[in-house]
């Protein structure tokens, strides 16, 4: 083993006895080690809170706070920190009692300094083997909430398109027989009615929340997936025109401009276009929203061999943190319901993941979003 | 104003009450409405009145409007039908008005839009009757001119 590692680990000893100390403290610096060094327990506790420490050696034997005492504090505040003990010869039960209460081994004074440096070695490679377990685990918990998130997101549309396609049904015969109330109420043998204005009132706010429930149903209805998905070459700069167009009245209201950093004659690929165009909408669609009056909005894509990222950029209101893990649930708005049915981005994540392309957000709130959308140039 | 002439309509769907709804509504509005709950009995129906133009459910347990639809314009080429889907999928819409159909229509519709489609559908309608009965004549015509 390389005693003169340059791993920056940060040893402390602590001992009462100065010599002893000093000594061993000496001997580690020839083999590449320099200690932090403590007098007591106290000490040792004052000196880990003002400095990052991994491995402690730790005299068992202290008048004051004595070492049990110690290493029960350490491993109360600094789990991740390997504590070798140093027992009399003659109380090896002190050591066995001492990683009962977590420490990583003990050896008996007086100390062979190899045998030392050996377990200070060991210790070190401990808390670095720890260390990467717990990015391991970070990075599972991660990738797991993706995956549930994603799957979650998947089941809550094929359930939510369930759900609005059997209300449809219904939503039509309330649609009917309010219109067909209407008619009635309107017909000439019912103008001497003297309720009459009150019951057209009435049955037109019941049209009007037909309509309301027909958007949202429609809308969740309208990204189910196609049974035979024209799969064609798409000109992602003539689609954004195009979808550009569309929008063009909200673009003059508001005297948005778009910087387009697009290289026009790039950015083919292989997919659906009506899906992309679907996407671009509302994408496009919230970025007119978020931004106030001349506001801008930037395009710019990035090609690599096998993929095209799309970033759609806005100076608008922003997203609020808090907010930023819901923006792709079903139903999830900040817009009043006439505004928006919560459905925009839940049904852009859903084409995405339908066409194995990927959306990233990041937003500021006050500053703007920015959506970058990435797809497989031979769509797969 | 123009006396409006009544168009026959025939209404195929599942759900009574919409059919039923449905019905008040265009005959409230001066159409001569047939109705039928399955495509068997729409396909009865066609059989024993004059129909212009069928509305009909996609969506239907046995025969389905899409069948129902090959049906009709096997044995009935030139009634129109306007296809009423409650299913977001429009490609069903679209592989019907492949197969002959008039236009599609979301249900819950919006009654003007029912009303533009059945009036274009029965416009069609009465044209392409139209020509068949000028072709007849000609053809009467030269045949008479033969003799």
């Amino acid at each position: 083993m390389n005693n003169r590692n340059d791993h920056k680990a940060n040893l402390l000893l602590v001992d009462d006895e100065d010599g002893f100390r000093t000594t061993i403290a000496k001997r580690l610096g020839k083999r590449g080690f320099v200690p932090m060094q403590a007098v007591s327990g106290e000490s040792c506790l004052d000196v880990m809170a003002r400095n990052p420490v991994d491995v402690v050696v730790l005299d068992v034997k202290m008048p004051g706070m004595s070492g049990m005492d110690t290493l029960k504090a350490i491993k109360q505040s600094y789990q991740k920190v390997q504590v070798i003990l140093l027992t009399g010869n003659v109380a090896v039960s002190d050591g066995i009692q001492g990683i009962k209460f977590g420490a990583f081994d003990y050896l008996t004074k007086p100390v062979e300094i190899d045998h030392l440096v050996n377990k200070i070695n060991q210790a070190f490679e401990m808390t670095r083997l720890e260390e990467e377990k717990q990015k391991e685990l970070v990075y599972r918990a991660r990738l797991e909430k993706k995956m549930v998130d994603t799957e979650r997101l998947v089941s809550l549309g094929t359930l939510s398109t369930g759900i609005a396609h059997e209300i449809n049904n219904p939503l039509a015969i309330i649609n009917e027989s309010a219109g067909f109330m209407q008619q009635v109420i309107n017909s000439p043998e019912m103008s001497g009615f003297a309720q009459k204005e009150a019951l057209l009132m009435g049955i037109g706010k019941i049209e009007k929340s037909v309509k309301r429930a027909r958007r949202i149903t429609h809308q969740l209805l309208g990204h189910v997936k196609k049974q035979d998905t024209q799969f064609s070459e798409v000109h992602l700069a003539a689609l954004l025109s195009e979808t550009l167009g569309l929008l063009k009245k909200e673009l003059e209201d508001k005297q948005i401009t778009i910087d387009w950093k697009i290289d026009k004659a790039k950015n083919k690929l292989w997919s659906d276009p009506y899906q992309i165009r679907q996407v671009l909408m509302n994408l496009l669609n919230n970025a007119v929203h978020a931004v106030k009056k001349n506001g801008a909005i930037t395009l710019t894509t990035c090609e690599t061999d096998d993929a095209v990222t799309l970033e759609i950029k806005d100076n608008g209101i922003g997203i609020a943190k808090e907010n930023l893990g819901r923006i792709f649930d079903p139903f999830f708005t900040t817009k009043t319901f006439d505004e928006g049915t919560g459905l925009g981005l839940f049904v852009v994540h859903k084409i995405l993941s339908g066409l194995n392309g990927q959306i990233k957000v990041e937003s500021t709130l006050g500053e703007g979003s920015a959506f970058m959308i990435k797809l497989p140039k031979n769509g797969r | 104003m123009m006396i409006k002439i009544p168009a026959k309509v025939l209404i195929v769907d599942d759900e009574k009450d919409f059919v039923e709804m449905f019905s008040l509504r265009l005959e409230k509005q001066g159409e001569k409405v047939s109705t039928a709950h399955s495509g068997r009995e729409a396909l009865e129906v066609l059989e024993h009145e004059p129909i212009d133009v069928v509305i009909l459910d996609i969506r239907m347990p046995g025969m389905d409007g899409i069948d129902t639809l090959r049906q009709i314009k096997k044995r009935y080429p030139i009634v129109e039908v306007i296809l009423l889907t409650g299913h977001g999928s429009t490609e069903t819409a679209v592989e019907g008005m492949k197969l002959g159909a008039f236009d599609y229509l979301m249900k819950p519709a919006d009654f003007e839009e029912i009303k533009i489609k059945l009036e274009n559908a029965r416009k069609r309608k009465d044209e392409q009757e139209e020509r068949i009965r000028q072709a007849e004549v000609r053809l009467l015509i030269r045949r008479s001119g033969d003799i």
